[in-house]
């Protein structure tokens, strides 16, 4: 560490996630037993710079959701360093992490739990003001204009959150996070409860925001073609580590990892047309659970490039469940590393074995 | 109007649900008909409070009180499932039609066993004794691919994981060869990869038994991989139906083609404009006069015949397919954008 | 938007009368809750004038004239001071009153907070205070009050004390119970990341979304404490005599009992009337105040 510390350099990214784990500890269950541990993120780096959408997408239990709350401080981390703006997040104090948290604001899945019941609109959107030590003259004031911008009337003010319907809630929530104009929106599912003809609403709304007031978002979600339509960057997590990261069009274009392919295969395309021609790509079993996390590379249990690799024949291979793997995928944590330094897979063979994908048949799934 | 075709299993026909509301009636299922033919799948496709899950419901006689089927039939292989007396319905629901719910956790009962939740269908139906059950329980394990069915008829469902669970209820609903199987949103709790293992099992179980298909969801990429016809369902109608090809290709109720183009697709351009369907979905008990959809319609919106008068279902120039809009000839002379 | 332009007619904002009185006839349209809240009333209202009313000084001996029956001068009598029984009782209305708002207000406050604060903060605050409330709750209440009584001597606010201290660890109990079931609820982890301090959210979000049961408990109570009272007084350990309390005179009344009934059985009616009215005051609320429950009936089918 050096004693002088330097404003920020323009390139500077916003946010920077170094090496970040969080584990939690089972503790002890009724009869004294030590309950497993949970490794939710283990060894995360990831960047965001100012005004940029980095999406994150993985199933549940990839830890996703943790990693967001970690950027606030919401969830302690285990190890790691997280740096805001040039500042140690992981360094300060809860209370110099309260007062920073008006730059790094979060909005919720929940659209109903998220908000108070108890409390008006306009309560809920002057909090955050009101916590923050706002001029108390000025709040009324931009409250409505915060209204405005999220398209809710202001003269709804006085309404309890039942009294709207799951879009317009989650414009409440957006207007909640927007009250201290922070720098950085960790977005959690922010659409996925709402129904489909409401999702584009709050999705144009979000860019909007975005294009107006220069934010980063962190948009974690499990939806893939909604992470493709919102994010410049995109990083994909399965089983707390992230496993392939890259620019939205590389990653969707020519993705390297195989979980990563497999995501998207599984994916169905809205026309009947595509979906004949479309080949499938076979997923084995279930994501594990993060108290017994695979040896090795852990998406090995469920990997078809594994199973393909071993099936060439030119690697030393071991059985693993109900196939046979390369030793290698059950022994080695893979690295992530790419061809560039923008696109970057944590797998030990490239897209090149894939080739003959046709002739792998999913366990049992398929006659 | 339509004759059901001689290989229809399942014939909904003017089905109407109605809950008393403070102003009267209010109608949840309006007038719905739906054929389902051996062997075909059928997406029913609407938003929450579109009325797909209750018109199933009011069709195997499960409408929650005060609700009430008031008009209508449902011909089950010929027979009017709303006319049998209540111990025949109960005979005929898990026998002959069968229906795997939403949510796979909720929908088993925590404390039996797998074996036995599938075993209690089984035996309530048939004159199976209970090792035969437990037999019969370990091979409908087996067709829905649950690994080590032996070992595993004895998990509770909290040992399961979530595609297993669902795996699991598809189990308890195929036990009995169902003719007709409605499976509500069964992979919306699921992850994408797990949703697809469970739609492929739905598929080939479909595909081996012949039996009809009813899949409700919201997920247009699901309905166009696994659906042979499609409805799509708003504010308690049927707005438009055909076979999946026809609907995806060329939508005639604009509707349908705001849904479309209102989320984002793998498989367009990234960054193309999503275009919301204004407004907010239909309050049953406030809905216009005329047709149900306008206020929030592009199209027709605020067009004097759409405000005054219900466009009935009518077929439209594209073959085996109707639409409810009194102006789904301009939308034929539109180009679906892609 | 035209989503909001549609509810924009909606948009005038209610009057705080209009919404009061929409509240209060919502609440009242419960039987339970408004034959409560009337027997309440009407007991509220003959403590808060029965010096006016009472048509005799409660005190007052008159030894020409003991043990009389009921006439239209005594409606119920008089004991055997001569003293008359209805202004007795109408004056005994006062303290059991005063027991009741007194316990629930001190049993209320002391148990939301610990209850809160146990809840909330978890970890080894809980589990102290949770040994602490279970040793409270497995110690009778009533032996409780003796004790307290030889301590301090018998008087009201020795009463008072004693039942208070017996309901507050239920109250807490209750209190931290809800306390854990509203801490995870995602409104919480929202005004976290505002960047509330843990007491505001605990004091803001938590402890007015967790007061309705609470409340319910401490009305429940309100009709043990009035019993608890009379039990005190009539066992000589509560209020002293010559103050008339509903327990003082059944025990006056006690020797009596096979010859002058109506003054030990008016007591005890009273007795038995503020607690149905506690009672049914409690499940009125436990009904109404809950605004989950009124959100879940009828709504959720649509």
């Amino acid at each position: 560490m050096t004693g002088n510390e330097q404003p920020p350099a323009p390139d500077e990214p916003l946010l920077s996630v170094a090496n970040v784990s969080k584990i939690f500890s089972g503790g002890r269950s009724l009869l004294g037993r030590q309950r497993s541990a949970v490794r939710a993120v283990d060894g995360v780096s990831l960047e965001l710079r100012a005004g940029e959408t980095l999406g994150l997408v993985g199933e549940t239990g990839s830890g996703k959701s943790t990693l967001g709350r970690l950027v606030l401080r919401l969830v302690e981390p285990t190890s790691g360093r997280i740096t805001f703006a040039g500042e140690d997040l992981t360094a300060k104090s809860m209370a110099e992490v309260r007062r920073l948290r008006g730059s790094i604001q979060m909005v919720f899945q929940d659209p109903y739990g998220s908000l108070d019941p108890r409390m008006s609109v306009g309560a809920l959107i002057a909090e955050p003001m009101i916590v923050h030590g706002a001029p108390r003259a000025d709040i009324p004031r931009r409250v409505s204009e915060i209204m405005g911008l999220v398209g809710l009337d202001a003269r709804l003010a006085h309404r309890y959150p039942h009294q709207f319907s799951g879009g317009q809630r989650q414009r409440i929530g957006i207007a909640r996070a927007m009250a201290l104009s922070p720098k950085l929106l960790v977005l959690d599912e922010p659409v996925s409860a709402l129904d489909v003809s409401i999702q584009a609403q709050i999705l144009n709304l979000l860019r909007d925001i975005q294009q107006r007031t220069g934010m980063a978002y962190l948009f974690i979600a499990h939806d893939l073609a909604v992470v493709r339509h919102v994010s410049n960057r995109v990083a994909v997590m399965y089983l707390g580590r992230i496993v392939e990261t890259g620019p939205r069009d590389k990653l969707y274009g020519a993705p390297r990892h195989p979980y990563t392919i497999s995501l998207l295969s599984a994916v169905p395309l809205a026309s009947p047309a595509l979906e004949r021609t479309r080949s499938r790509i076979p997923v084995y079993g279930e994501i594990s659970s993060g108290t017994a996390v695979p040896s090795g590379c852990r998406f090995h249990p469920r990997c078809f490039r594994a199973r393909l690799v071993a099936g060439a024949g030119k690697v030393p291979t071991v059985a693993s469940g109900d196939g046979i793997i390369p030793a290698v995928c059950a022994q080695q944590d893979p690295k992530l590393e790419g061809p560039t330094s923008e696109h970057l897979s944590a797998c030990h063979f490239g897209p090149e074995h894939d080739g003959r994908i046709a002739t792998l048949q999913p366990a049992g799934e398929r006659a | 109007m339509m004759q059901p075709k001689p290989a229809t299993v399942l014939s909904i026909r003017g089905l109407t649900t109605t809950f008393p509301g403070p102003r009267g009636d209010i109608v949840i299922v309006d007038d719905v008909s739906l054929d389902v033919a051996r062997g075909e799948t059928l997406a029913v496709v609407g938003e929450s409070g579109s009325g797909k899950t209750m018109t199933f419901h009011s069709a195997l006689g499960l409408v929650p009180s005060p609700g009430r089927v008031v008009a209508g039939e449902v011909l089950l292989d010929g027979a009017d499932l709303l006319r049998l007396p209540p111990h025949e319905l109960r005979q005929r629901r898990g026998a002959d039609i069968a229906i795997v719910f939403q949510d796979p956790l909720t929908a088993l009962n925590p404390v039996f066993t797998i074996g036995d939740q599938i075993g209690e269908v089984l035996r309530a139906h048939t004159r199976l004794s209970r090792s035969s059950a437990r037999k019969r329980a370990i091979e409908t394990l087996e067709r829905v691919h649950i690994p080590d069915p032996h070992r595993r008829v004895d998990d509770f469902p909290h040992q399961f994981s979530g595609g297993m669970r669902q795996r699991a209820l598809i189990a308890m609903a195929i036990a009995l060869e169902p003719k007709v199987l409605i499976a509500d949103e069964p992979t919306t709790a699921l992850d994408v990869t797990v949703q697809a293992q469970v739609l492929e099992l739905l598929a080939d179980l479909k595909r081996d038994t012949g039996m009809g298909l009813v899949l409700i969801t919201h997920d247009l990429g699901v309905v166009a991989r696994y659906a042979d016809r499609l409805a799509v369902m708003y504010a308690g109608r049927v707005m438009e139906q055909g076979t999946a090809d026809r609907v995806f290709e060329t939508p005639r109720h604009p509707y349908t083609l705001s849904l479309f183009r209102s989320i984002p697709h793998l498989d367009t351009p990234a960054g193309t404009d999503l275009t919301p369907i204004e407004g907010l979905p239909p309050n049953p008990a406030l809905l216009p006069t005329g047709c149900a959809f306008e206020p929030r319609c592009f199209h027709g919106g605020g067009r004097e015949d759409c405000r005054s008068g219900r466009p009935a279902l009518t077929p439209t120039d594209v073959p085996e397919h109707a639409a409810r809009c009194w102006h789904w000839t301009e939308l034929a002379s539109e180009r679906r954008p892609s | 938007m035209s989503a909001d332009d549609r509810a924009s007619d909606l948009a005038v904002p209610p009057t705080p009368w209009r919404q009061l009185a929409e509240t209060l006839r919502d609440h009242l349209r419960h039987p339970g809750l408004a034959i409560g809240t009337g027997l309440l009333a009407l007991l509220l209202l003959v403590a808060l004038f029965a010096p006016w009313i009472a048509p005799y000084p409660p005190l007052k001996t008159n030894m020409s004239n003991t043990l009389a029956p009921m006439s239209s001068a005594h409606w119920l009598g008089t004991d055997q001071f001569g003293r008359d029984v209805l202004s007795r009782i109408l004056l005994g209305t006062q303290v059991s009153l005063q027991v009741a708002f007194a316990v629930v207000a001190l049993s209320l406050t002391a148990g939301t907070l610990i209850g809160a604060i146990a809840g909330f903060a978890g970890g080894w605050i809980e589990r102290i205070t949770l040994v602490i409330i279970d040793i409270l709750l497995a110690f009778p209440g009533f032996l409780f009050a003796l004790a307290l009584v030889a301590a301090r001597g018998s008087s009201l606010e020795s009463v008072i004390i004693a039942v208070a201290i017996a309901f507050t660890p239920r109250v807490a109990a209750v209190m931290r119970s809800v306390v854990l079931t509203i801490k995870p609820r995602p409104f919480i982890e929202s005004s976290r990341a505002i960047g509330m301090s843990e007491w505001r959210v605990l004091w803001r979000h938590v402890i007015p979304n967790a007061l309705p049961p609470v409340i319910v408990v401490a009305t429940v109570s309100a009709a043990t404490a009035i019993l608890a009272e009379a039990g005190l007084s009539f066992l000589g350990l509560g209020v002293q005599p010559p103050t008339p309390t509903w327990g003082n005179i059944i025990a006056d009344g006690n020797s009596l009992i096979t010859t002058n009934p109506w003054i030990s059985l008016s007591a005890g009616f009273c007795i038995a009337i503020a607690v149905i009215a506690f009672n049914l005051l409690g499940d009125g609320l436990r009904d109404t105040l809950d605004p989950q429950m009124k959100r879940q009936t009828g709504r959720g089918l649509l």
